[in-house]
């Protein structure tokens, strides 16, 4: 008897760790790719609360969760567009530029929900979400079937993503471009790659994963829009990020921890439990910095990484 | 690993045409000016206001509001009175600090987006000073003790991410903003144990003796000494910056890291002492919120004060003086968001995307004064 407890914790810890883990992964892969280019985007956050809106809107008014996700990811890919004509064209600090768009994007989403939204009196309006996509015989596999193959369809979208994005980056032209504008990029510009159009497109990259990250949270997980819907999801990605030392596989387990660490709170929350949650939630940013400190010799980070370039200036 | 050394297999035409240029003309192209005129530069901002604000008319209008009455309500409710201008003061007591904070920083290049968790450690550290000396002793004594402890938190927190970069080599932004999440966590934890006022089910302390309150400067409204003290602070900083050698090491890192180590300067100390000034200063942040409006710690305790005193840096070009001006409009914005919304029926919200365009706009205003575009006229 208490072992069929157990298990049944165990398992819906870890079926919550996946579901949590998804919108975590696929902003935190638009993030490495963005990274890889030599932009640090610190916006994040930003971008998805307006991609979550974006997403929610479109449902709530034609009533198509396909539109949502499109209008989801054109939302994101907007935010990261400005971030890119601040950063690539202007040369803005990209820090700053981040932190804005934060301001910004959550802003102008909560403007917005208020400005479309306050004739219909009330604040918690709710959309109907995307069902959970169970794979036909692997859901059926115990545990397995239940933690990998009985989630949304974004949630295999974003497994899928990891082994394209690690072939483009590594066996492409393009990603040996993209790579070379993050660590060199004055070599590259030497050799005729265009610096900002290689940024142009890891930024808009980034917007499309974050833009999918952010329907998640609002089409597929809650079926609500709230200004605080990113919850901090945007910084961890970026802690993901670095934990994974920018690289799709570690970026993965990243994910999976962070979002277990996550599950594993609230069940023991729900259980009322005495242990210091808390400090079970303060786990991942300590972890972030201690991956700084002991990766540091081996870090795979961009050299160029969150430096405007300036053709002709050292 | 190999890819970045080898070229790629065809630097070829056709990935580059998407400017169109011409190969004779030279291509427009971003310079940095040499020099800045002061003339420029409060030109610049004062035209970022002003896109700020005819923005955000046009979304006010988008949504159904009269423009100009919007204006006139945010206005009524940040300075239209007495009473509205000194809560307004109230408002940007905190955002002087955290903005001071940012700007001290950011003049020597080191990006401390930490503020807001520098804040926590430091209305953490006076809290922690009034357990520790209860409510025998006269104001006096008590009240700068928790003032030193809360600088100390800060700047210890800072500290943190000071040691990280100067010993292993690790970006600060990253770990402040990863500090941030850690100390909030921390707070948190204390609040739902050891901290937690045992009469409350809410994660807050006991409210703290009336020895502890600061002295309030007028008979109404709830302006307390923490105003005089931010003003003090960022006369100080001012002075620092531009009146001592060491102010004088902050900046040049800040302009240019090598030609300051070619001018003898060390830079990890300046480093490391640029940050734990910058989070002692927004410790002071958290005391003068908790011993001036709110006696009793909890995870409230900061609106985004650390965030915005950020963006207020950045809006004021990180001088002192700006930052003080910046911080009473954006204490305004705060104060008066709340009557615009009642008189007119515009969100509230509207104040957090008026801020975000400024600094946007100020950013680009700052690339124009700072570079100028210009096509050269040959190409070799």
């Amino acid at each position: 008897m208490a072992d069929e407890i157990t298990a049944i914790f165990a398992l819906s810890v870890l079926v919550g760790a996946v579901r949590i883990g998804v919108p975590l992964l696929l902003a935190a892969i638009g993030e490495m790719v963005v990274e890889r280019s030599g932009i640090l985007n610190l916006g994040i956050e930003g971008t998805l609360t307006f991609s979550a809106f974006g997403a929610f809107v479109a449902v709530e008014q034609t009533g198509s969760l396909v539109f949502g996700v499109v209008a989801g990811v054109l939302s994101g890919m907007l935010v990261s567009l400005v971030m890119a004509v601040l950063t690539v064209t202007f040369k803005v600090e990209q820090v700053v530029a981040g932190l804005a768009l934060n301001l910004l994007g959550i802003g102008f989403a909560f403007y917005l929900l208020r400005a479309i939204f306050s004739e219909s009196g009330t604040d918690v309006l709710s959309v109907e979400t995307w069902d959970v996509v169970e794979i036909p015989l692997l859901s059926s596999i115990p545990w397995i079937g239940d933690i990998f193959f009985s989630q949304h369809w974004l949630a295999y979208v974003a497994f899928a993503s990891l082994p394209l994005v690690w072939f483009g980056l590594n066996r492409t032209g393009f990603g040996l471009e993209l790579r070379s504008v993050g660590d060199n990029p004055k070599a590259a510009d030497l050799r005729g790659v265009s610096i900002a159009k290689v940024q142009y497109l890891a930024l808009l990259f980034g917007g499309f994963m974050s833009g999918l990250a952010g329907s998640f949270l609002s089409i597929f997980s809650t079926g609500q829009f709230f200004p605080a819907i990113a919850g901090g999801r945007g910084w961890i990605a970026l802690a993901i990020v670095i934990f994974g030392n920018w690289r799709p596989g570690r970026i993965l387990i990243g994910s999976l921890f962070f979002g277990f660490l996550e599950a594993y709170q609230l069940t023991l929350q729900a259980q009322g439990s005495d242990l210091p949650l808390n400090l079970l939630l303060a786990m991942p940013y300590v972890l972030t910095i201690v991956a700084l400190v002991v990766n540091r010799s081996r870090s795979n980070s961009p050299l160029h990484l969150g430096a405007p370039y300036l053709r002709g200036v050292r | 690993m190999t890819a970045v050394d080898t070229p790629p297999e065809a630097p070829d035409a056709d990935a580059d045409d998407e400017n169109g240029d011409e190969k004779t003309g030279g291509r427009w192209r971003i310079e940095r000016r040499l020099e800045t005129s002061w003339y420029l530069e409060v030109g610049g901002v004062v035209l970022a206001m002003v896109a700020a604000i005819l923005t955000s008319s046009i979304l006010i209008s988008a949504a159904g509001s009269d423009v100009l009455e919007s204006f006139r309500a945010l206005y009524r409710g940040g300075f239209g009175t007495r009473d509205a201008f000194v809560e307004t003061l109230v408002q940007a007591t905190p955002l002087i600090f955290t903005g001071l904070a940012a700007a001290f920083a950011f003049r020597a290049k080191i990006w401390n987006i930490g503020g807001e968790g520098q804040l926590y450690a430091g209305a953490m550290g006076a809290y922690w000073a009034s357990r520790i000396l209860g409510d025998s002793l006269p104001s006096i004594v008590l009240i700068p003790a928790c003032f030193v402890l809360a600088m100390l938190m800060g700047a210890g927190w800072a500290g943190i991410a000071a040691v990280l970069r100067t010993r292993f080599g690790v970006n600060e932004i990253i770990t402040t903003v990863m500090l941030n999440f850690i100390v909030l966590n921390v707070l948190s934890f204390l609040l739902n144990g050891v901290w937690q006022d045992p009469a409350s089910f809410y994660a807050q302390t006991d409210r703290m003796s009336d020895a502890y309150q600061l002295p309030q400067l007028l008979s109404s409204g709830r302006l307390h000494l923490g105003f005089l003290i931010a003003l003090a602070t960022a006369a100080l900083v001012w002075f620092v910056l531009a009146r001592t050698s060491f102010g004088y090491e902050v900046r040049s890192i800040g302009a240019n890291p090598r030609v300051a180590a070619y001018g003898g300067i060390v830079s990890n100390k300046i480093i490391i002492a640029t940050l734990l000034i910058s989070g002692a200063i927004a410790g002071l942040a958290g005391a003068s919120e908790l011993l001036g409006t709110q006696l009793r710690l909890q995870p409230g305790i900061s609106s985004d004060f650390g965030f915005t005193g950020i963006i207020i840096a950045l809006v004021a070009r990180l001088r002192p003086a700006g930052v003080i001006v910046v911080a009473i409009a954006a204490g305004a914005l705060r104060n008066g968001a709340t009557t615009m919304q009642i008189t007119t029926g515009v969100p509230a919200a509207l104040v957090d995307v008026i801020t975000g365009l400024a600094l946007v706009f100020v950013l680009l205003a700052a690339v124009m004064v700072n570079y100028r575009i210009r096509r050269p006229q040959t190409d070799g």
